[in-house]
This record gives C-alpha cells, sequence and structure tokens, in this order.
C-alpha cells in the first residue's frame, strides 16, 4: 500500500503539534519557538511538525502546519501532494470555529482532498462535541470526530475515519 | 534609550556598516516583526522565522551542529537569516553581487549584539 501523506492544521492551540507527538512511531520532527505572544502555552510551532504512524498495514506522513494566520505560507508548501486533511479545532474555544471554517474552506479549495474535523479536549468538559460542532461547519457529522490529542487511542480515531472515506472515494473512482 | 531605540540604533549601525544590503528584518523566533526598514516586513518576519527554525531542525537532525544560517539563494540576491540569542532573528536581503563573506562576518556579530538586548 502508498504511504498517504496527510496535513494536520488547525488555529494556534488546537493540539497539532500534540497529536503528531502522540501518535509518531518515529522521531517526530518539530519546530518550536518561544512564543512572544500570549497564546496560552510557551512555545509554537513556526515551520512544521512531521511524524509518522502506521494504522493497520496503512502507513501515514503525519505534516503538521503552523497556527498562526502569518505563516500561512506554510499551508500551501506542506499540502503540496497530499492525500488527506485533517482538522484540529479545540471544543472548548468556540470563538475559533469562525477562522478553523475558513481555514477549511482555503484548505479544501486549493487540495480537493477527503478531510475530517478533530474536536479536541473532549476530556476537560465543558466542550463542545462532534454533533454540535457538524453543524456549524456544515459538515456531515461522520467527518467529525471528538478526540483527547493526549491519548493515543483516542487521537488515532479521526485518522481512522479519514483513511476509510479516502478508500471510500477511491473505490468510487 | 528604551529597547527599541538601542534596537533601532544597531539597525542604522548594520545598515552604515551594509549599505548593500536591500532590506533587513529583526524578528522574534516565532515570527513577529520587532525592528525593520522592509517594505513587506510581517510577511518577511514570519518567513525569516521559519526558514530559521527549520533551518536549526535540519542542522540537528542532520548532524552540523548548531546552526550559523540558513541561506536561500536566488539568481538575483540572497535572503539570509541569522539567529540571534533564543528569542530573535536577522534577516537580510542581499543582491547577488554583494560580498557573502563580509556579510556573514557583520551580520554575526550585529546578531550577537541582539541577542544581548532582545
Amino acid at each position: 500500500m502508498e504511504p498517504l501523506k496527510v496535513v494536520v492544521a488547525g488555529p494556534v492551540g488546537a493540539g497539532k503539534s500534540t497529536l503528531i507527538r502522540t501518535l509518531s512511531e518515529t522521531a517526530v520532527v518539530d519546530t518550536d519557538a518561544l512564543a512572544s505572544e500570549d497564546i496560552g502555552k510557551p512555545t509554537t510551532t513556526v515551520a512544521m511538525d512531521y511524524g509518522t504512524i502506521h494504522l493497520g498495514d496503512q502507513l501515514l506522513y503525519l505534516f503538521g502546519t503552523p497556527g498562526q494566520d502569518r505563516f500561512d505560507f506554510m499551508w500551501d508548501v506542506l499540502s503540496e501532494g497530499a492525500l488527506g486533511l485533517l482538522l484540529l479545532i479545540r471544543g472548548d474555544r468556540p470563538e475559533d470555529f469562525v477562522p478553523a471554517r475558513r481555514l477549511l474552506d482555503y484548505l479544501t479549495s486549493r487540495q480537493p482532498v477527503p478531510y475530517v474535523l478533530g474536536v479536541t479536549r473532549q476530556d476537560q468538559p465543558p466542550v463542545w462535541g462532534p454533533e454540535e460542532v457538524a453543524p456549524f461547519f456544515g459538515v456531515p457529522l461522520e467527518r467529525v470526530v471528538g478526540i483527547n490529542a493526549k491519548d493515543p487511542q483516542s487521537a488515532a480515531k479521526p485518522l481512522i475515519r479519514l483513511v476509510e472515506l479516502i478508500a471510500a472515494e477511491e473505490a468510487a473512482s | 534609550m528604551t529597547k527599541q531605540e538601542q534596537l533601532q540604533g544597531i539597525l542604522r549601525e548594520l545598515k552604515q556598516a551594509l549599505p548593500e544590503l536591500r532590506s533587513i528584518v529583526v524578528a522574534s523566533t516565532d515570527g513577529l516583526p520587532i525592528v525593520h526598514d522592509a517594505a513587506d516586513a510581517p510577511r518577511v518576519a514570519a518567513m525569516a522565522a521559519t526558514a530559521l527554525g527549520l533551518g536549526k531542525r535540519i542542522s540537528q537532525t542532520t548532524d552540523l551542529g548548531m546552526l550559523e544560517e540558513t541561506i536561500v539563494r536566488g539568481n538575483q540576491g540572497y535572503f539570509v537569516v541569522y539567529a540571534a540569542g533564543e528569542k530573535g532573528v536577522l534577516a537580510v536581503s542581499a543582491p547577488a553581487d554583494a560580498n557573502l563573506g563580509l556579510i556573514h562576518l557583520e551580520a554575526r556579530s550585529f546578531a550577537a549584539r541582539l541577542a544581548q538586548i532582545l
């Protein structure tokens, strides 16, 4: 089976780097720099995160983007040749939903690939769940998965869904 | 003298030392402009932070030791990014016929001074 390149995108603090660190079976390539703005954490990704994971026989290359809009040039760089998109959003930060929706539109218009939304922090209520987030984003519920990015089993769920969607699209074409 | 004034002073000195530079941007390592003379500073600052962050990681991963600088060379010029301590980035743009050795010599010492202030 060919390896699948998957882009992990989403607003700052959504849990992109955390998810890749949680899941990767190989040493993660990260590019953290000290955060000079108040973003609720000490460091932030400035170029990319990279990790790999097997889901069954399927090898996935995970490419995480930086979260801040000023790094938007990296979205196109990292999306080149991607076959799937995982968009992460923090379930306890609904103010991020509108920019995240714009990001989803942008990325899927540039690279029309199967996508899944991962709604993080499901272990820390009060938090928006998939059934509340799906209508907000106007996407089918099957494309929205609630996760805890620090838990390996939970964090793998949206990727499993994504691989299923990619397989279904391939079968249909 | 405020931090900003000190940094502006260093920027001016660097311009005098290397008049051939097209633009200079000092940014935070997370990509926000601090002092600069570039028209497109926010964008250049973000890209400089990306280039430096990725350069550091490549340098580590491929056993090159501590990163000295990241160089982008186009057929019409150079864009060079230096680390200015843990928190800062110094990015300069120069024409293709510039003396890169001289730029490194000056820029590295200015980067060290910037690091003291940042």
